[in-house]
């Protein structure tokens, strides 16, 4: 019973952290899909499904933190590239100093 | 949009399958959305394909494909944004229905809208009864003083101010407030 609490807790906290994952890690690079898919598994242990990063991407691209554009490709396959608008990078701080204060205050209670 | 060439006929089976479902949830948006959504599931699909060393095609389609998930699933929630931006953008009844039905989880606002929308039927109902019930269905005054509106069963000595102009009336009330509450629902989007 307990594991199951624990269980639907943390898929909420990763489902809430993702998009705060994706944007710092677009604020080092342009990244497509698949690429971006990688780097989430590469710096976080959080498995996602990765179809759902795509509806993600939409959003962010919709509130105007990211750009996007089409790159033709040799292969005759084009990638999607996103980046982190301004938008995106005055939202990021913003998010990010709430996270620091928010996790500080938690591992006071901890 | 290219299409991923692949040797195997089952991969290709298993592949333009796939597709075919990603299209199929992706039906009701419009056409550029659509492409673009396909043609990122493709390079998806493509560069997922390109990780693989060995030449088991179909095992590592499959693999990807599986690690990417059901589009049914995964495509939801683009779809239930972008329905509520194009009907929003369009007025048309078909695209609002279906943007709150896919949007009815999303909380409580849209129970609302959904509600609102509902109401749209009463005036239906008022002119189905103005055509079935003629005298009994307007809006009725009596000595200057307002005393109904829509279908009333004892109708003495009341004046029926409307008369034929009932129906244009309420077609007339139920277009604005369709109007309005399809603005309402565009301006609680835009917030």
């Amino acid at each position: 019973m307990n594991n199951l609490f624990v269980h639907k807790w943390t898929a909420q906290v990763k489902k809430g952290v993702l998009s705060f994952i994706v944007l710092n890690i677009l604020q080092e690079n342009e990244y497509y899909g698949y690429e971006l898919i990688e780097e989430v598994k590469k710096n976080t242990d959080i498995e996602i499904a990765e179809g759902t990063l795509y509806p993600l991407l939409n959003r962010l691209k919709k509130e105007e933190l990211v750009s996007s554009k089409w790159v033709e490709q040799e292969s005759g396959i084009p990638r999607k590239y996103y980046s982190l608008s301004e938008k995106g990078k005055i939202n990021l701080q913003e998010m990010k100093e709430y996270w620091v204060n928010m996790s500080s205050s938690i591992q006071k209670l901890l | 949009m290219k299409n991923i060439e692949l040797t195997s006929t089952t991969a290709q089976r298993i592949y333009k399958d796939y597709l075919k479902r990603v299209e199929k949830c992706l039906t009701i948006l419009s056409k550029v959305d659509r492409q673009e959504m396909l043609m990122e599931i493709n390079s998806h699909i493509f560069e997922g394909m390109q990780r693989f060393s060995d030449n088991n095609e179909t095992d590592n389609l499959l693999t990807v494909l599986e690690k990417l998930g059901t589009p049914k699933e995964f495509l939801k929630p683009v779809i239930a944004d972008k329905k509520i931006a194009q009907a929003v953008r369009t007025f048309n009844p078909k695209d609002v229905l279906q943007a709150l039905l896919l949007n009815f989880k999303n909380g409580i606002i849209y129970s609302v809208f959904a509600l609102l929308y509902l109401l749209l039927f009463v005036f239906v109902f008022f002119i189905a009864s103005k055509i079935i019930f003629p005298t009994k269905t307007g809006l009725f005054y009596l000595d200057d003083k307002f005393q109904a509106f829509g279908f009333i069963q004892n109708i003495d000595g009341m004046n029926d101010v409307l008369r034929f102009w009932f129906i244009p009336f309420v077609t007339l009330s139920a277009i604005i407030f369709y109007l309005l509450i399809t603005l309402l629902l565009r301006f609680t989007k835009k917030k």
